[in-house]
């Protein structure tokens, strides 16, 4: 029992990385339409440059804040580059952001090389209800409920908040009432970039991350996010958690290298669930 | 229905580059060659998948990689002397009939639930789907596991040995040729007219009687058996699979091809495969040579294909080949307006795509993709 609880913790900590890439993935979504295909880039710049700064000597703590950072100004190029000419399809945008994340590759692999990075992250273990667990797992537990916490007071109590939202739901009227959709969508992907930023700092200590990790976590982090349809941060937390249960689940007592399957499954099956439920949903361009 | 001189001109200039070329390069640019054309087979497919069905697959290669393993498992189990009606033929020859149809059925298949979805729903499950290949792959004895399979022979067919370089080269031009030509029929056969108006908006097209959902399966289905068809020479060639040989970035290089020739156009596919592969090849070795660092060719490849993208998506959506068709055509007059890929089926047609934005025929909103999915909010 002991056991079932620590691998309950553990997939509810992964699950929560997974949550914290998907809501990068949302916050875009919901405001410029777009499915960021470069959020798990986010994530990947901000671990390797959390481990560079630790190196140079930065203290712990400060040194994620920078790497955070930097992931938000990798979201605000990725968003000049994806939304910044008007008149770019979401789809279009999509692939425009897998180009960006290419380029992020050729970059990473200049500044950090092609091998696996880790993070030291807290270290250690604590007890909680007798049940032994990696106080790095409560950590990314605890900054995740915060984060979720912050992100819907801000989209629904702040203005800020309410006017991206504004762009996404209709971007014309939004304009007309004198909301300056590009700034918004700029905003928009500075905060997924954050948002993946602090993703990447506490996964990083979990997992060993190079430049290619981002792909597992973006479908991960899609996975999460699709269970909310893409638009309702609350759902990609329970989503995220889910996966992360079944795949920790899978791990410790099924077959390991089925392990990631499960995600995947799990993905298409809510997908073409939600399709054939909502036959009619894709809209077209006029 | 005339074809315009310049455009068979061009038509024959590539033939005849493409058969001359074998003779003329090192063992290095055939290596080059034989990448191009067989990746060109898998591109003309996303092309029409893109183009013609507006649909997005970032899992293109594990249909080039199940043809591939398809014909290696068959060759080096020599099925032919099981089956009685198969005695005497050559097992290659089965290897490379058994891989398009195989692969072609499995995407038939993946393709009943997968083409539910659409846009960015459908890029992602066909990302699942390439993940999850790699996964069972590397689980299954059978297919080598993730060691892969070693010693797959060389083409041969009967006394005739193809195992070689240049041979491999006219093998592979000529499976290019068939590929090329069976999109051409394709595209421009009563159900290719139906799949531009797809395209297009896949409302109107089901109201005007086409059958949506089953048109995009076959074209689903065939883009995959080209990629099968390629893979299975792409195996006789290199001689060994194992999984790493297909990562998803690969998948996601064939769409930048795609993007950049020009989605929905079949000669776009194979200028886009050109440049791309060749661009790449030659900072490669520019990596290599120089003194420089190991990891440069690597970081000069992603770059390659992260900026190619990323201005031919911004700047030319339409992708070079139909951008240069819509700039050149009009010059040579009106009545001679045909684009060279033989996607116009009638001239009337044609024309209106050569004299551009009066009516969409293939590639309007945006990368030739029409932007859909759960309530996607349009941001322009």
């Amino acid at each position: 029992m002991t056991q079932f609880l620590m691998f309950l913790i553990n997939g509810i900590a992964i699950g929560c990385g997974f949550a914290l890439v998907g809501s990068g993935l949302v916050a875009v979504y919901r405001i410029t339409g777009v499915v960021n295909f470069a959020q798990g880039m986010f994530a990947v710049v901000a671990a390797l440059s959390a481990t560079s700064f630790v190196a140079m000597g930065v203290w712990h703590g400060l040194a994620e804040l920078m790497a955070i950072s930097v992931g938000g100004l990798a979201g605000l190029i990725t968003g000049v580059i994806a939304v910044g000419k008007r008149g770019t399809q979401p789809l279009t945008a999509l692939l425009v952001t897998l180009a960006v994340g290419f380029l992020a590759y050729a970059v990473e692999v200049l500044i950090w090389g092609e091998n696996p990075r880790s993070l030291a992250g807290l270290d250690g273990r604590a007890e909680l209800m007798g049940v032994p667990v990696q106080r790095q797992y409560l950590l990314v537990i605890a900054v995740t409920v915060v984060v979720f916490v912050l992100l819907w007071l801000f989209f629904s109590r702040t203005y800020l908040g309410k006017a991206l939202t504004a762009c996404a739901s209709n971007p014309y009227a939004a304009r007309v009432v004198g909301i300056d959709v590009t700034r918004m969508a700029f905003i928009a992907f500075a905060l997924g970039g954050v948002l993946g930023g602090i993703a990447g700092v506490l996964i990083a200590p979990l997992r060993p991350v190079s430049f290619d990790t981002d792909v597992s976590l973006i479908v991960g982090g899609f996975a999460a996010a699709i269970f909310g349809g893409l638009t309702r941060p609350m759902m990609a937390l329970l989503g995220g958690v889910l996966l992360g249960i079944t795949e920790v689940m899978i791990q410790a007592y099924g077959n390991a290298s089925f392990a990631t399957m499960g995600s995947l499954v799990f993905l298409l099956v809510i997908m073409i669930w939600q399709a054939t439920r909502r036959p009619t949903v894709h809209k077209e361009s006029v | 229905m005339r074809t315009p001189l310049p455009v068979l001109v061009g038509i024959a200039a590539t033939a005849v580059i493409g058969l001359v070329l074998p003779f003329v390069l090192d063992r290095g640019g055939l290596a080059l060659y034989i990448d191009v054309a067989l990746s060109a087979c898998v591109v003309v497919g996303i092309s029409l998948l893109m183009g013609f069905a507006g649909q997005v697959s970032l899992g293109q290669t594990v249909f080039f990689a199940i043809g591939g393993y398809t014909a290696a498992v068959l060759v080096l189990n020599d099925y032919t002397t099981a089956v009685p009606v198969l005695n005497g033929v050559p097992p290659a020859l089965v290897g490379m009939v058994a891989a398009p149809v195989v692969a072609g059925v499995i995407a038939l298949l993946l393709g009943i639930p997968l083409l539910r979805l659409h846009g960015h729903h459908l890029a992602f499950a066909t990302i699942a789907m390439h993940l999850i290949f790699l996964v069972v792959v590397q689980q299954s004895e059978p297919l080598g596991g993730s060691v892969g399979l070693m010693g797959i022979p060389g083409l041969s067919v009967g006394p005739f040995d193809l195992a070689g370089h240049q041979s491999m080269a006219f093998v592979s031009l000529g499976v290019l040729a068939l590929v090329m030509l069976v999109a051409h029929n394709v595209v421009a056969s009563r159900p290719g007219r139906a799949l531009r108006a797809l395209a297009t908006s896949e409302t109107a097209a089901e109201s005007a009687g086409v059958p949506v959902g089953r048109y995009k399966l076959l074209v689903f289905a065939l883009s995959g058996a080209f990629a099968g068809l390629a893979g299975s020479v792409w195996a006789y060639y290199v001689g060994y699979l194992s999984p790493e040989m297909f990562p998803v970035s690969m998948s996601i290089t064939f769409v930048v091809m795609a993007a950049v020739g020009g989605m929905g156009s079949i000669w776009g596919a194979l200028f886009g495969t050109v440049l791309i592969k060749v661009v790449v090849s030659s900072l490669g070795t520019l990596g290599t040579a120089s003194g420089m660092p190991d990891y440069a060719p690597a970081v000069m490849s992603y770059a390659v294909y992260g900026l190619v993208l990323v201005l031919v998506l911004l700047f030319l959506p339409h992708g070079v080949v139909p951008e240069i068709r819509d700039r050149l055509l009009p010059l040579l007059g009106p009545r001679r307006a045909r684009p060279p890929q033989g996607g116009g089926s009638t001239p009337r047609e044609a024309e209106s795509g050569a004299t551009a934005d009066s009516e969409p025929v293939t590639s309007q909103s945006g990368a030739g993709v029409q932007p859909s999915g759960h309530g996607a909010p349009g941001s322009s």
